[in-house]
């Protein structure tokens, strides 16, 4: 499913850009869960602006692809789903950043 | 997908996404700076408790206060929204420092200082160095 692999030499960096990571909703919910260790569900619907089902929906996603890992669990009472980025997840997100830094400094 | 044309603009703007995500990120990650600089004034306060207090109120009291405060901020950090990535081992790390340098005035303390006042001042102040020191640190992130 992956796209993050060795190009050929002088392949367009284009090639490089992750399918699974590309789309908008994706792209932001794995640069969301980058820079933290976990993050809870509420909190990335809410930095990301979608909806719980638009999230869920895009997290069973990432989910399949072995990029995000959900743990559910307890604040107290409380019901709480956790997300974190596999060492998958964030390979493929380093490579997806990197493609783009090619593409967008215009080697693409 | 990868037949598709990609702009360099449309790059750009992803990373700058990216960007403005992970400063949002960032921002909401800031509780750790507060869970440090407490972790280190308390432990300085429990030493102080300890060393100076009489026995056996300065055991009991510090006890107490130290149980109230890592509870406390257990507590506190189960219940935020996000944690930073690497928080758990640096935590592990401050909490490996701070029990190094609690034998050390601890210790001797004890056993060779019992009420003098500068050796559990100038412990307590060694002891909340990690805490705040980890504070600072982070707060600079």
């Amino acid at each position: 499913m992956s796209t993050s692999r060795q190009l050929p030499q002088g392949a367009h960096p284009r090639h490089g850009l992750d399918e699974v990571i590309h789309a908008p909703v994706r792209f932001s919910i794995v640069a969301t869960l980058a820079p933290a260790d976990k993050a809870e569900f509420a909190f990335v619907r809410d930095t990301v602006e979608v909806s719980d089902s638009v999230l869920s929906r895009q997290v069973s996603t990432l989910e399949k692809a072995g990029y995000v890992a959900v743990t559910k669990g307890y604040v107290g009472k409380r019901p709480r789903t956790w997300l974190a980025l596999t060492p998958d997840g964030r390979a493929a997100f380093a490579a997806h950043c990197q493609a783009l830094r090619a593409i967008a400094e215009g080697t693409g | 997908m990868s037949e598709q044309v990609y702009a360099s603009e449309d790059a750009a703007a992803a990373l700058a996404r990216a960007q403005e995500l992970s400063s949002t990120v960032r921002a909401s990650t800031k509780w750790s700076v507060r869970y440090q600089v407490i972790y280190g004034c308390g432990s300085g306060v429990m030493v102080l408790a300890l060393g100076l207090l009489g026995q056996p109120y300065g055991v009991v009291l510090s006890s107490i206060f130290w149980c109230a405060t890592v509870g406390g901020l257990s507590v506190y950090a189960a219940r935020q929204r996000v944690a930073r990535r690497g928080f758990d081992r640096w935590r592990s790390g401050l909490i490996i420092a701070w029990g190094l340098l609690y034998n050390a005035v601890l210790v001797p303390g004890m056993i060779w200082f019992q009420g003098v006042t500068a050796w559990w001042v100038a412990g307590a102040v060694l002891v909340a160095l990690p805490g705040l020191i980890g504070g600072y640190a982070e707060a600079r992130r």
